[in-house]
């Protein structure tokens, strides 16, 4: 990449950040962490389950990756103030949460494209022109 | 609520919520708190929360944090112009669809 250097450090930290990722990125995934170590104990089993849920959909990379966890810690710090239960957040049904949080970020949207691919892959298959809907009479 | 209500609901729930902001800028837990006293009562917050999260990554709302005594600030929501226009057309999509429906129930009986 041929950038004009600004100051040496930025420079050493641009190459560096071609290994290791964004350094950015891992400190505020680190302050975001620590966020969820303090939450009371059954609020932090039920993020990181949703963690978990989360990790099996999509590369967590690109921008915009970080402000989903940033969000999910500043939805979940205001239901413990509020004193909101937990079932109340996550509803009776927690996937259809999870699927509705998701979906705003690069994870979600990986998913997104790969569903539209499949849908267009179909309609290719089906010999119709692209958009084009059945009117059911 | 019956699971039908349930169903029904999700289709139309971001355009209640935009509904609800037109009155006047809430933040999350209000909403949610509303819709439960409406009868609205199987919504998750954190359905609600990513609602909003949503539609102010479309630029429907305009969003100002509010410095709150207990935990992290408050994200208030407002409807901007650009959600005013939205919501014209969602009414515009309800009334259709309502007036449809009603038709097919008097043709059914």
């Amino acid at each position: 990449m041929a950038t004009e250097s600004n100051e040496e450090k930025g420079r050493y930290l641009r190459y560096l950040e071609v290994i290791t990722g964004s350094l950015d990125d891992k400190r505020r995934y680190r302050e975001y962490k620590a966020r969820v170590r303090r939450l009371p104990e059954n609020w932090r089993t039920a993020v990181e389950a949703l963690e978990r849920y989360l990790m099996h959909f999509g590369p967590m990379d690109g921008a915009g990756w970080i402000s989903m966890y940033e969000d999910l810690a500043d939805l979940v710090e205001r239901s413990v103030a509020d004193g909101t239960p937990v079932r109340d957040v996550f509803g009776e049904d927690p996937v259809e949460f999870v699927e509705a949080f998701m979906a705003n970020y690069p994870a979600g949207r990986y998913r997104a494209r790969e569903r539209r691919r499949f849908t267009d892959a179909v309609r290719r298959a089906a010999g119709e022109a692209p958009g084009t809907e059945d009117e059911a009479g | 609520m019956g699971k039908q209500a349930t169903e029904m609901l999700k289709g139309t729930l971001e355009g209640i919520v935009l509904a609800i902001l037109a009155g006047r800028p809430a933040y999350g837990y209000e909403i949610t708190a509303w819709l439960r006293d409406q009868g609205f009562s199987d919504i998750a917050e954190g359905t609600i929360y990513a609602l909003l999260v949503r539609v102010e990554q479309r630029g429907l709302v305009d969003v100002a944090k509010v410095p709150s005594e207990k935990g992290p600030p408050r994200k208030v929501y407002s409807l901007n112009a650009q959600g005013r226009e939205y919501l014209e057309e969602f009414w515009t999509t309800w009334s259709f669809l309502a007036e449809r429906l009603e038709q097919l129930r008097k043709g059914g009986k």
